[in-house]
C-alpha cells in the first residue's frame, strides 16, 4: 500500500497556485495578441545584426571608459549625499530612537511613496527639471538611494541598537547621547556594509540612467542603438558587463561577510 | 611606548588615511563631472517646485484612457513571469550544484545567465526594439530575459540550499535522476519557487513601467509620452496610477505568500 507523506493542505494550495497561473496566462497571452509574422521577421533579422555586432572595434574604448568613470562618479556622489541625509533622518524615523512619533510616521509614509516610484522615473523627472547631464543624474538618484538607505538603516537601528539605546536612556542620556554614543558605534560596520551594497546597486542603475539622459555610459549606449552602430555597442555592452560582474562578485563577498558577522 | 599605544596610534592613522582618501575621491568626482554645488543646491528647490507646482493637481479628466496601458502592463507581467519561470526552472535544475547533470553544463549555463543578468535590462529592451520594431513584442522578450537572468540564479540558490539528507535517502533506495528530482528535491523546493515567482511578478510590474521609455509598450510609454508633450498634470496621474498598481500587486502577492507558505 502507498502511504502519502506530504501535507495535504499545502499540496492543495500549491496545485491551486499553478492552476491560477495557467488560467491567468492563457487569456493574457491572447490579450497581448503577439503577431507571428513580426516574430518571424525579427528572428530573420538576427543573423544580419549579429554580423554587425561581431565587427568589434576598440576605437571607442577610451571614450567608453571615461563615460564609465562618469557613471561610477554619479553613483558615488549620490550615495555620499544620500548617506548624509539618510543618517540624519533614519534616527528620527526608527522606533527606538524617534524623538516624535507623529513626525516619524509621516516621514515613514513619504519614504514608502518615494521607494515605490522606480528610479528611472525619478531620473526622468530630474532631467525634465534640470536639463540633461550628470547633475540631473545625481539629483534623480538621490531620492531612491536615500529612501533605500533610510529603510535599511532604520531596520538595523530597531533590531540591533535596542540594548545600548535603552542602557543610555536609563542613565539619563539625551537624544544626542543615544544617537552618537549608543547607536552609531554599535552599528558602524553594518552601516558600512549596507552603504557598500547600496553603492553597487546604484552603479548598476547609473549605467541604465544615461539612457534617459542623465549622463554616463548609458548616453553612449543609447546613441549607438539609435544610430544602429552595433560594433561599438558590443564593446560598450562588454565594458558594462565586466564592470557589473566584478561589482556583483564584490557584493557577494560583502554579503558573506555580513552573514558571518551576524552568526 | 608600549604595544597597546602603538596599536591605537596605527588604528588612528589608518582611519585618518581612509578619511583623506574619501575626501580626495569626493573632490576628484566633483571636479571630473563639473559638479557645481551651488547650482545643485539651488536646483533642489526648483525640482521640488517642479514636482509640486507643475505636476499638481493630477489631471483626472481622461482616466479611462489609462485603462488599456494598465491592463497591458498586468498582462505583460503575467505572461513574462510564467514563461520566464518555466525556462528558468529548467535552467536552474541544470545549473545547481546538486542537480546538475555535468559540471561543464553548469559552468556554461552559469556564465550565460550571468551575462544576461549583468547587461542592463534597458539595453536588452532597446536591442529587442531594433529587432522586432516598436510594440509589445520587444517588451515581453525583454521582461522574459530579465526574468530568466533573475530567477535562474535564485531558483538554483534555493535548490542548493535543500536538505541533503532527504536526497541521500531517496538515492539510497536506488532512485533514478528524475525520481530523485520528483520525490526529494521538488517538494522541498516548492516554497522557494512560489515565493521567488511571486517576487518576479512584482519586479515585472515595476520594470514594465520603465520599458515604455525605449518604446516597448506598457504604462511607461504613457509617462514618456505625456512628458514629451509637457502635459505634466497627466504625467502625475500616470505616476499615481503606477504607484497604486505597484502597491496593490505587492499587497496581493504578500497575501498569497502568507496563505501558501
Amino acid at each position: 500500500m502507498k502511504i502519502p507523506i506530504s501535507h495535504k493542505a499545502t499540496k492543495r494550495n500549491q496545485r491551486l497556485f499553478f492552476l491560477v497561473m495557467i488560467v491567468l496566462f492563457v487569456p493574457c497571452l491572447f490579450y497581448l495578441n503577439l503577431s507571428a509574422t513580426q516574430f518571424a521577421e525579427g528572428i530573420a533579422r538576427i543573423p544580419d545584426i549579429a554580423k554587425q555586432f561581431l565587427q568589434i572595434s576598440l576605437d571607442d574604448l577610451p571614450k567608453l571608459l571615461t563615460e564609465l568613470l562618469t557613471s561610477v562618479i554619479i553613483a558615488f556622489l549620490s550615495v555620499v549625499i544620500s548617506v548624509i541625509v539618510a543618517l540624519l533622518l533614519s534616527f528620527v524615523i526608527a522606533d527606538t530612537t524617534a524623538p516624535n512619533r507623529h513626525v516619524a510616521k509621516v516621514l515613514r509614509v513619504i519614504v514608502v511613496v518615494i521607494r515605490t516610484i522606480p528610479t528611472t522615473i525619478w531620473v526622468l523627472l530630474a532631467v525634465a527639471s534640470m536639463g540633461f547631464g550628470s547633475m540631473a543624474g545625481v539629483l534623480g538618484l538621490l531620492f531612491p538611494t536615500t529612501s533605500f538607505l533610510i529603510k535599511s538603516f532604520t531596520a538595523q537601528i530597531d533590531e540591533a541598537g535596542k540594548d545600548s539605546v535603552e542602557a543610555i536612556r536609563a542613565l539619563g542620556g539625551t537624544w544626542w547621547h543615544v544617537v552618537c554614543n549608543g547607536a552609531i558605534p554599535t552599528l558602524y560596520t553594518t552601516f558600512l556594509a549596507l552603504i557598500a551594497f547600496n553603492f553597487e546597486m546604484t552603479v548598476a542603475e547609473t549605467v541604465i540612467l544615461g539612457m534617459v539622459g542623465a549622463g554616463g555610459i548609458g548616453v553612449l549606449l543609447q546613441e549607438y542603438i539609435s544610430y544602429y552602430e552595433f560594433a561599438p555597442l558590443l564593446m560598450g555592452i562588454l565594458v558594462v558587463f565586466i564592470t557589473l560582474f566584478l561589482l556583483e562578485m564584490m557584493t557577494n563577498q560583502i554579503r558573506k561577510r555580513l552573514n558571518s558577522q551576524a552568526r | 611606548m608600549n604595544r597597546a599605544e602603538m596599536l591605537a596610534r596605527q588604528r588612528k592613522a589608518k582611519r585618518l588615511l581612509s578619511l583623506l582618501l574619501f575626501v580626495a575621491a569626493t573632490l576628484f568626482s566633483v571636479w571630473f563631472i563639473e559638479f557645481d554645488i551651488m547650482e545643485f543646491l539651488s536646483g533642489i528647490p526648483l525640482f521640488l517646485n517642479f514636482l509640486f507646482v507643475d505636476f499638481m493637481p493630477p489631471n483626472l479628466d481622461d482616466l479611462s484612457k489609462y485603462l488599456q496601458p494598465v491592463l497591458d502592463t498586468l498582462a505583460f507581467g503575467v505572461v513574462a513571469t510564467v514563461l520566464s519561470s518555466v525556462i528558468a526552472l529548467i535552467i536552474a535544475f541544470l545549473m545547481a550544484h546538486n542537480t546538475s547533470p555535468h559540471p561543464v553544463v553548469r559552468v556554461v549555463l552559469r556564465s550565460i545567465i550571468s551575462f544576461i543578468r549583468n547587461v542592463p535590462f534597458l539595453v536588452w529592451a532597446a536591442i529587442l526594439v531594433v529587432l522586432f520594431g516598436v510594440g509589445t513584442m520587444p517588451g515581453i522578450f525583454a521582461l522574459i530575459l530579465l526574468g530568466i537572468g533573475f530567477l535562474s540564479r535564485l531558483y538554483a540558490e534555493s535548490i542548493e540550499e535543500i536538505d541533503k539528507h532527504a536526497v541521500e535517502a531517496v538515492e539510497a533506495t536506488g532512485a533514478t535522476y528524475l525520481q530523485k528530482l520528483r520525490q526529494a528535491i521538488i517538494p522541498q523546493f516548492m516554497p522557494g519557487y512560489i515565493s521567488w515567482t511571486l517576487f518576479m511578478f512584482e519586479i515585472t510590474i515595476r520594470a514594465s513601467a520603465i520599458l515604455g521609455i525605449v518604446g516597448a509598450g506598457g504604462i511607461g510609454s504613457q509617462i514618456k509620452l505625456t512628458m514629451d508633450l509637457f502635459q505634466y498634470s497627466s504625467t502625475a496621474t500616470v505616476v499615481v496610477i503606477m504607484i497604486i498598481m505597484i502597491l496593490v500587486v505587492e499587497y496581493v502577492t504578500q497575501r498569497i505568500r502568507e496563505r501558501l507558505l
